[in-house]
């Protein structure tokens, strides 16, 4: 191992290996799933370590390696990924009609909601899944996010609006089937 | 922007900062004077911060064991996932492939520039050529026959 190269590794690990790690566990709600997409996506990073710039974002950088890891993964596996995400017709003006997160959403807040919402985060698809982590969670933009998961920024506003879309009806359909 | 309300679309891209800055002003004025629309961003917003709780449960720390597989792997040279047949290896391949290009381009040129000479008997060139001549007397390359030359000649 030269030493510039092990110094990287060391870095980046010691620096975002907790971060990635999570992630890879988030994308993946499997301890064992995430710490082979964990390790792949160090190694890669230690072979690939001169074409990072500095400058840029790492954390974008190893996200991207987990997200094309766990896509080819679930590909391989023929999973869910390529599930179609669900298209949200329902009506997006709401004069006259409550959206459909705002009567969930208050009772969430005044009792236990994260049991339901992890419940309907769980029954999204990965991508699905990725595009809240990045959005939500992590908070990056959308245009970092095109970089993450090789999209265009429209995709990626698009497919965050219905995958919200999608939570709300879920944690919707969770807290009524709670009643 | 008074006459209708925010879509729940628009709403996400505003709390994620993604509206252009004229639309931004313009969604924050609305949602001011808006109640309908600001309780549904405030629903877009709880949302957000619920998943974020959720998420937050969720948080790993990597074990040593798996950082000291990581190291023990990059020191580890790379496996190749399988080795091709020898003739597919491009560094073999594409010698190969030309060599035997040449070797075909070779063989047609030596088969072109010196086609194999006819071994037809001369003989047979002027039997035919006379034969030619009787049968069609008249034709392009036939000689001319000594009365139709003999009109011709000067008298």
């Amino acid at each position: 191992m030269g030493t510039e190269q092990a110094a990287f590794l060391e870095r980046a690990i010691e620096q975002y290996g907790n971060a990635t790690y999570t992630f890879a566990f988030r994308l993946t709600h499997n301890e064992a799933d995430a710490r082979d997409l964990t390790q792949e996506a160090f190694l890669r990073v230690y072979r690939a370590w001169q074409s990072f710039k500095p400058g840029t974002s790492f954390l974008s950088w190893i996200y991207r390696i987990v997200t094309n890891l766990h896509r080819d993964e679930l590909r391989r596996r023929k999973g869910r990924y390529l599930e179609e995400i669900p298209e949200d017709h329902d009506t997006h003006y709401f004069g006259g009609e409550r959206p459909l997160a705002v009567a969930p959403i208050d009772d969430y807040v005044e009792s236990q909601f994260s049991e339901p919402l992890a419940r309907a985060l769980d029954e999204l698809g990965a991508e699905q899944r990725q595009i809240i982590l990045l959005a939500d969670v992590e908070g990056f933009s959308y245009q970092e996010i095109a970089g993450i998961i090789g999209c265009s920024v429209g995709t990626v506003r698009s497919r965050l609006h219905r995958t919200r879309g999608l939570l709300r009806r879920l944690v919707s359909a969770q807290m009524s089937s709670r009643r | 922007m008074n006459d209708r309300h925010l879509t729940p679309d628009e709403i996400v891209d505003y709390l994620h900062g993604e509206l252009p800055i004229t639309r931004d002003a313009a969604v924050a004025m609305h949602l001011a004077q808006c109640r309908t629309c600001a309780e549904a961003r405030e629903a877009e917003a709880a949302l957000t911060e619920m998943v974020r709780a959720v998420a937050q449960k969720q948080e790993r720390t990597v074990p040593s064991a798996m950082m000291s597989s990581i190291r023990a792997a990059a020191e580890r040279p790379p496996q190749r996932a399988s080795r091709p047949f020898w003739f597919a290896r491009p560094l073999v391949a594409l010698p190969v492939a030309l060599a035997a290009g040449l070797a075909i381009w070779l063989g047609m040129r030596s088969f072109t520039v010196n086609p194999p000479k006819p071994s037809i008997a001369a003989g047979y060139l002027v039997d035919r050529h006379a034969i030619t001549s009787a049968i069609a007397p008249f034709a392009d390359d036939a000689p001319i026959p000594p009365v139709f030359a003999s009109d011709n000649a000067p008298r």
